[in-house]
């Protein structure tokens, strides 16, 4: 291949920025300077589809009105372990405005048993699960018409409590060894489903990092403190405000689904492999969506039944599910219970890790804790055992930062407790034993910014209201998804637009695209068109292991580069020059020899010999390669919060008073977009901290706050003052040179609360939420 | 700010066939005042579930669809519904205007927020029958036809959205705010906005644009 | 939600004529159509019948009779606060903002915005619990007829930690917390033309009398208004409520006070409990114990201490005995 030779900044602005050089493909544009000296990337460019969404004409999944559509409903089952010996739908399909039933045969989701089950109807697994479904007139026809299906269960004995599914005599989930199919949002989390006893499945020992390091005992032994604790945190779903579901209308010639998703190629993908369809005759939409978190990733079962709906009645079938369903059925985060023993000299050097975890994903594998305590820090010896306990409860999914926000709520306290042990600063220890250079700028500026000096000894607040300050860290590494491409067209008219089949899903995807395009072709993002969410266009990277823009955005840059080259070559054949003495700025063409030679933007499209310029690329290597060849780029996403709280020891509540998250992202593209991203991050990790969880009704194996009224989330009071602190990270790696934030701003806000707690009231607390019953519990007042 | 239409535009229902409607009923509807030709629809207040002083007593309504006047947006409309119709679903399903969104069909998280009679209520927990006269503004009436309100343009300028489906809600509840309290402190808004859920996390910018829009209304 | 019919009611007694079962009559006999029900805000109604747990055959709708929606006010005879009056209403008359200033903090806190738009002082009197064994439809639970409170060994964190058997479920209106406090009185009438003055405490009843509800009221008897007292300048009272959060939440306890005071020294008391048990009760012995006391940190921390004495406190909501003798001590001091 033909390389050029560019030198890109690289480093840290204001602290080591220097430059590096990489050998790039010819075909790619040159290196951009930092962000200071670009027009639009790196600016706080207004949201794309802000205006669509303050008018409420953005049309969302549950919004699409198709002419002749059904309303279809699920029927579920009601109890969590049983046999189905009959269905009788005779009642149901006979209902006035009922049109179509379909009882299920083969469920799509979930862990599955490898050996043939002899009954005709999946065993029922989870209260929720679904059995049947039916499409109607209306809404409240299809409710009504769903009671009327009788399903008679023979009752299986079942177990909700992890602690009590990990005993051997208990109630078997699967009794056989199980697959998943791996569920594309899921990252590094344990799927051993083969191995191990009764419910209890695992152990994963290994991640892509690597596995066991050293030798712990020796380790161990060579510790002058050791911290030792089990650390618990809580299941929690995602609650996305627009639920899980699809619109999907089947006719002769294809099938076109409107979906809430994450992932609209994933969905196109398995709508078209359950129904042995092409790819090319199934077409997802996605414009604009709701909220997902992780849970949205595939066509669930809800996608397959309203196809077999939408088939039976030659009819458009509407199928969102209900708040309740969302809750119990659509996914949640694993809990954990999590063992850590970490050792470390006078001096904070880490000697040996030793972890172990347990968790429940329900019915479904992907418990785990992540990769917090294998590379965070610096340590010889380390070893992991991560287990996955079945449970008769709703399946698990990948919620931002999978496995590692639990994870990085042992580690960072254990880190905390182990600074307070050999009287060192946390800020300090951190700076023995973590080598990244970012982390290290980010607790420099985050410490300032936050006024970490005001902090004084644990307890030490006199008084019943105690104030705590506390500070946690992240890591999180950046992920690549090469099926990624960007289409860029230039119009004879003027309009530029570029199309790619990624989602956006809340985290303005669009917007990215439109500002990396005007700045490559000199023009204003306002004035690019963009259409994504679609898969006619060529396919685009999933929303998950925030890597969608480092995956798409160097892709829409190259893009745009070679349909610019494209046009400059029509440019120069007029002025017969060589296209590589032509530039572009403010929607010009200027020769960069003879300035006076200019064309505007507009002028050099009127003359081109085709209607428009089509231009397309996917996303290539990355410039000096990968840390591992499928897509694990160089580089880290981490981020040091600084959490300060209040802490009312008489009623044992606490609240969130200030965060400071200071985070990277590589080259940061919208600025107002990281800064709502961190936003969003550090609210879900505090109501993670402090306000919810699912509560799960042992005796009868059922959600209780299956709502909003129950399901305790913040509120515009609970919400903290936050300071984001933006460290721009330059590494020369592609030709965006730009990463992701979702998930990083998820992972250190509740560690950094509970840290800040034990600040403020000298005791530790090991198991979130930190409702006001665990610091009552802490210091001793129940 | 916005205009009201003065002239009534009255919807002409169509036949009992249009799929995608609420069960409909030749038989259910018009009950207990007289109707002469099933096909067409005569709109007389005796017929409306809402103008109470002219229903006869003892006139029971439903449980099969019937007409209902409900102003929205300054504008006259007439759907047929079930008595049991919420608001949120008379106005998603029946009146095109699908920005209201429903989240916990419950009260809890004041998504389905829209106004009656310039109020803040929760759609999803309101029957269409119980409307009556009282106005209803809905997201996409908070604006003029040409332009944005300040408060829409400020969640804008501030980067106020990310999924953008608490949008209306909260849009609504801002508005109301500012209509009530023209200079209100961050306290204020937090405060008029506490029954407004988000999970993507939008809370900061928005209280930073309300304030903003505070200043420019 | 199951098909209803509608009647609009005009009149106090049209209502009367047609309701033939309250809330609890038709969820304990599953009647369907034949069951006529009132609907005021209708807020708990809807959420009822949207979780299937209620399915009237016909809603009356009482929002619009005239003459209940009235605020009135006398020095002399105190406050009535018509049964159709929106909790956003009373939380913006000045009279209540300044004179009964528990009652104001209460309805402030109950609910949303949103809500308190719809929901009225009557419904949300005769709101059922928000127990959430009770709320699902798929637990058959005492108050809907079994023999199981599945709280007594289940998810109890939010349940009642005083008379907690044989229901432990708590009574979820923060308004009648502070209504009780200021002794205030319902007043019903019946189809026949009876009206009957209750006091908050004979108005609501206990599991262990009648599991089917959680007050007095008859299928055909409507709340018309609620009565507090005269105060006078010397009538000091605050409210509390804690939640899981802030901007709005049912309460994991919550307490109202209202004193006499001369100067510091108390000369009446009373101290009502929210979220404590299935009705909301008054701590006798806490408030007898402040009376011709000058009240401080330690008297009423004391008070806080009596007033849970007598709890049986389940596996998970022991917590509520500390946050009540907090919220009880921070609440009888703030009078001062």
């Amino acid at each position: 291949m033909n390389t050029k030779k560019q030198k890109f900044p690289f480093g840290i602005p204001d602290h080591n920025l220097t430059e590096v050089e990489r050998e790039i493909p010819v075909g790619e544009p040159d290196a951009w300077p930092v962000n200071d000296q670009l027009k639009h990337v790196g600016k706080p460019v207004k949201r794309y589809d802000a205006k669509a969404k303050v008018t409420g004409k953005a049309k969302y999944t549950a919004d699409m009105r198709l002419p002749g559509m059904l309303y279809a409903k699920f029927l579920r089952s009601t109890v969590p372990a049983a046999r189905i010996k009959s269905i009788d739908t005779s009642a149901a399909e006979s209902y006035p405005g009922v049109y179509a039933v379909h009882v299920i045969e083969n469920l799509a989701t979930g862990a599955r048993e490898k050996e043939n089950e002899s009954n005709r109807f999946p065993e029922i697994k989870f209260t929720g699960q679904p059995i049947a479904g039916l499409a109607a007139e209306s809404l409240d026809i299809a409710e009504e018409a769903a009671r009327l299906i009788k399903v008679e269960y023979e009752y299986q004995p079942f177990v909700i409590d992890v602690e009590e599914a990990m005993k051997p005599e208990a109630p078997l989930v699967f009794s056989a060894p199980v697959e998943q199919k791996a569920d594309a949002g899921d990252v590094g989390v344990t799927h051993e489903g083969d191995r191990g006893q009764g419910n209890v499945r695992g152990p994963s020992t290994s991640s892509f990092f690597g596995g066991p390091r050293g030798d712990l005992e020796k380790g161990f032994a060579e510790a002058d403190v050791i911290v030792e604790h089990t650390y618990r945190t809580q299941v929690h779903t995602h609650v996305p405000l627009e639920t899980h579901g699809v619109v999907v209308d089947w006719k002769p010639d294809g099938m076109l689904v409107y979906t809430s998703t994450q992932n609209t190629k994933a969905v196109r993908d398995e709508m078209a492999d359950y129904f042995d369809l092409p790819r090319s005759k199934v077409r997802v939409i996605c414009e604009f969506m709701g909220g997902g978190f992780g849970a949205k990733h595939s066509a669930g079962n809800f996608g397959p039944m309203a196809a077999i709906l939408s088939r039976k009645t030659g009819r458009p079938v509407w199928l969102m599910l209900d708040r309740k369903e969302e809750h119990i059925s659509q996914g949640n985060r694993p809990n954990s219970i999590h063992y850590l023993k970490i050792g470390a000299k006078k001096n904070g050097k880490l000697t040996a890790i030793q972890q172990r975890s347990h968790g429940t994903a329900g019915v479904a594998l992907g418990a785990g804790v992540g990769r917090v305590a294998q590379i965070l820090y610096e340590c010889p010896n380390f070893a992991t055992e991560q287990y996955d306990v079945f449970t008769h409860a709703g399946p698990g999914a990948a919620w931002r930062a999978p496995g590692n926000v639990q994870g990085a709520y042992g580690v960072e306290q254990a880190i905390d407790e182990l600074a307070e042990k050999i009287n060192m600063d946390p800020l300090a220890l951190r700076d023995i034993i973590d080598t990244s250079e970012v982390r290290k700028v980010e607790r420099q500026r985050g410490a300032e910014k936050f006024g970490w000096s005001r902090r004084k000894p644990a307890g030490s607040d006199p008084g019943p209201v105690k104030k705590g300050l506390g500070v946690a860290q992240s890591t999180w590494p950046r992920f690549i998804e090469f099926d990624s491409t960007a289409e860029v067209r230039i119009l004879r008219d003027g309009a530029v637009e570029i199309r790619s089949g990624v989602q956006d899903i809340g985290t303005g995807t669009k917007t990215v695209l439109a500002q990396v395009v005007a700045e490559e072709l000199g023009i204003r993002p306002e004035e690019v068109t963009v259409r994504i969410g679609d898969t006619v266009f060529p396919n685009g990277p999933s929303s998950g292991g925030s890597k969608v823009t480092g995956s798409i955005t160097p892709a829409a840059r190259n893009a745009a580069y070679k349909a610019k080259m494209e046009l400059f070559e029509q440019v120069a054949g007029k002025w017969e020059t060589d296209p590589s003495l032509l530039k572009t700025q403010d929607g010009q063409i200027i020769h960069k020899e003879d300035p006076l030679k200019k064309m505007s933007f507009n002028d050099a499209l009127k003359g081109m010999r085709t209607g428009a310029i089509y231009a397309s690329a996917s996303r290539s290597d990355d410039y000096g390669g990968f840390q591992q060849p499928w897509g694990l780029a160089y580089g880290d996403l981490g981020s040091v919060q600084f959490a300060e709280v209040t802490v009312d020891t008489e009623t044992g509540f606490v609240k969130v008073d200030k965060i400071v998250a200071a985070h990277s992202c590589g080259r940061p593209i919208n600025t107002a977009h990281v800064r709502s991203q961190i936003n969003g991050g550090v609210i879900q990790g505090v109501a993670y901290a402090l306000y919810e969880y699912r509560s799960m009704d042992k005796e009868t194996g059922h959600m209780m706050n299956a709502n909003l009224d129950q399901y305790k989330l913040p509120y515009a009071m609970e919400i903290p003052e936050i300071e984001s602190i933006i460290v721009e990270d330059y590494a020369g790696r592609s030709s965006t040179d730009a990463y992701g934030i979702g998930e990083p701003a998820n992972i250190a806000t509740a560690v950094a609360v509970a840290n800040a707690v034990y600040n403020a009231i000298g005791v530790r607390i090991y198991e979130i939420p930190i409702t006001p019953d665990k610091v009552l519990n802490a210091l001793n007042k129940i | 700010m916005k205009e009201k239409k003065q002239s009534e535009k009255l919807t002409v229902l169509p036949e009992e066939s249009k799929s995608g409607k609420k069960g409909l009923s030749r038989r259910g509807f018009l009950k207990g005042a007289g109707v002469t030709t099933a096909g067409t629809v005569m709109l007389q207040t005796g017929l409306l579930g809402h103008a109470r002083a002219d229903v006869k007593e003892d006139t029971l309504l439903g449980p099969d669809a019937i007409l209902v006047k409900l102003k929205v947006n300054g504008r006259s409309r007439t759907v047929q519904v079930e008595p049991r119709a919420t608001l949120a679903q008379v106005l998603r399903d029946h009146l095109e205007l699908t920005g209201t969104k429903i989240v916990c069909d419950r009260g809890s998280c004041s998504a389905c927020t829209v106004w009656l009679d310039g109020k803040p209520v929760n759609s999803c927990m309101t029957l269409a029958m119980d409307v009556g006269d009282r106005d209803i503004t809905t997201i996409e009436g908070i604006s003029n036809q040409e332009g944005l309100h300040p408060v829409q343009q400020a969640f804008i300028d501030h980067d106020a959205t990310q999924c953008g489906y608490c949008t209306p809600g909260m849009i609504m509840t801002s508005v109301h705010l500012l209509n009530e309290n023209k200079n209100p402190t961050l306290e204020d808004v937090k405060v008029a906005l506490r029954g407004n859920l988000c999970r993507c996390g939008t809370q900061p910018h928005i209280f930073k644009a309300v304030l903003d829009a505070s200043k420019k209304m | 939600m199951n098909k209803f019919s509608w009647y609009e009611a005009k009149s106090v007694e049209d209502a009367l004529g047609k309701v033939n079962a309250t809330v609890s009559d038709i969820l304990a006999k599953n009647g369907y159509k034949s069951s006529s029900v009132f609907k005021a805000g209708g807020v708990d109604l809807l959420d009822l019948m949207k979780e299937g747990l209620v399915n009237p055959g016909t809603i009356i709708d009482i929002r619009n009779i005239p003459g209940l929606n009235k605020i009135d006010s006398d020095n002399k005879s105190g406050l009535r606060i018509g049964a159709n009056v929106t909790l956003a209403e009373m939380e913006s008359n000045i009279t209540i903002k300044n004179h009964y200033i528990a009652l104001h903090q209460a309805v402030a806190l109950a609910g949303t915005p949103q809500i308190r738009n719809s929901a009225t002082l009557g419904g949300n009197l005769a709101q059922r619990t928000r127990c959430w064994y009770f709320r699902s439809i798929d637990h058959q639970c005492y108050r809907k007829g079994s023999g199981t409170c599945f709280a007594q060994e289940g998810e109890n964190e939010f349940h009642a930690i005083i008379h907690n058997q044989p229901c432990a479920s708590v009574h979820s209106s923060s308004v009648a917390t502070a209504l009780m406090a200021f002794d205030a009185q319902v007043e019903i009438i019946s189809s026949e033309g009876k009206k009957r003055t209750l006091s908050m405490e004979d108005f609501f009843v206990h599991p262990s009398k009648d599991s089917r509800t959680e007050n007095v009221l008859n299928a055909n008897e409507m709340i018309t208004a609620v009565i507090l007292p005269a105060v006078n300048e010397q009538i000091r009272s605050y409210y509390i409520k804690q939640g899981a959060r802030e901007s709005h939440d049912w309460a994991m306890a919550d307490v109202a006070v209202v004193m006499e005071l001369s100067g510091n020294r108390c000369k009446k008391a009373a101290i009502v409990l929210g979220a404590a048990a299935p009705v909301p009760i008054k701590a006798r012995d806490a408030a007898n114990s402040l009376i011709g006391k000058e009240l401080n940190e330690s008297i009423a921390a004391s008070a806080g201490e009596t007033a849970m004495k007598d709890a049986t406190p389940l596996a998970k909501n022991g917590y509520k005995v500390p946050v009540f003798k907090a919220i009880i001590k921070r609440a009888i001091l703030k009078t001062v």
